[in-house]
């Protein structure tokens, strides 16, 4: 028994679910549900639909390179029936499980992280350079505490601090 | 900067990638075959019944037969059961010639038919293979795919001619 991969969401059709269209030129094009058979039906690309799999791997939202993806590959070889061998796989496949999962939530953390300091540090930046437009340089230069210090910088941003001293 | 610069150069690698994969799926799904395909989602398919045109896919010499019986099922006929066809166009020199009346099992079915596990299968258009009074095939090849349920409708030499079996 075989578990294939939907075409359109990249899930896994289990036996005896979903609908399978064979095309004229014998491409076999399996889906998991309905649903996927009907996003193919109205020609959608599934690169472009935001829910599948496809279209997360292709935007960099999921894991895509990892050594754990390299167990669950199609084989076309069959392997000879072992007792130990296949006692051994089925302690494995929970282990890599585990794996797969942990790395897929650091990657998840990973992403979710934010680029707050980046942003921040764009607008001290933009406020070092564009803040003739607010006050008149020689105002500041009378007075330099009327606008800069109010940004409030963290300690890990040696950058800005430079920045500021720059003006 | 440097940040700016890398978000950049992100960018700039994710656009490549995508024109790269639109290419590539391009490719793989000619014009043709897509249109072929969207004709045939139009509308559900159903049954194959009487007045059913249907496209022949060996080489007995008969391109288009129409369905005047179905032998089983009160409905139609649908994936692997047999019909009754009359040739309606025909390649000169062959083996059939217009206006026979001929066996037939459906091949291919474009109204989709459960399969064993309970998961169902369809194809892109209606194709039937003509057979003779004893289920032996009339021409000597099959073109395209076939699904494995002839082998339980007892059609293995069509099985065994065929280029794919789905």
């Amino acid at each position: 028994m075989r578990l294939e991969k939907c075409w359109f969401c990249s899930s896994t059709v289990y036996p005896g679910h979903g609908i399978q269209f064979v095309r004229n030129d014998a491409k076999i094009f399996r889906f998991c549900r309905s649903k996927c058979h009907k996003n193919f039906k109205m020609k959608r690309n599934p690169r472009k639909v935001k829910w599948t799999k496809a279209y997360r791997r292709l935007h960099g939202k999921d894991m895509t390179k990892d050594s754990t993806f390299e167990f669950e590959r199609k084989r076309n070889r069959p392997e000879r029936y072992d007792r130990n061998v296949t006692e051994d796989t089925l302690k494995a496949i929970k282990k890599i499980d585990k794996v797969r999962v942990d790395r897929e939530a650091r990657h998840h953390k990973e992403r979710m992280k934010g680029k707050k300091g980046q942003l921040r540090r764009e607008a001290a930046v933009e406020l070092a350079k564009s803040i003739n437009l607010v006050k008149a340089p020689g105002a500041l230069l009378q007075e330099p505490s009327l606008t800069l210090p109010k940004i409030k910088v963290k300690v890990s941003q040696p950058q800005t601090e430079k920045n500021r001293m720059e003006e | 900067m440097a940040a700016s610069n890398s978000s950049k150069l992100f960018r700039v690698g994710r656009s490549i990638l995508g024109g790269l994969s639109n290419n590539a799926l391009g490719a793989s799904r000619p014009s043709s075959q897509l249109a072929d395909v969207d004709f045939l989602s139009q509308q559900t398919r159903t049954f194959i019944q009487m007045r059913t045109n249907l496209k022949v896919v060996d080489n007995s010499g008969a391109k288009r037969v129409m369905c005047i019986q179905a032998l089983k099922g009160k409905k139609g006929a649908r994936l692997g059961d047999v019909i009754v066809a009359s040739v309606k166009e025909a390649h000169v020199g062959g083996k059939v010639k217009k206006g026979d009346v001929h066996y037939a099992v459906v091949v291919r079915a474009a109204m989709q038919r459960g399969r064993c596990d309970g998961s169902e299968v369809k194809f892109d258009d209606n194709a039937v293979v003509l057979i003779n009074k004893q289920g032996e095939p009339i021409g000597t090849r099959v073109f395209g795919p076939v699904p494995h349920e002839l082998r339980k409708k007892k059609h293995l030499k069509i099985l065994s001619l065929a280029q794919q079996i789905a």
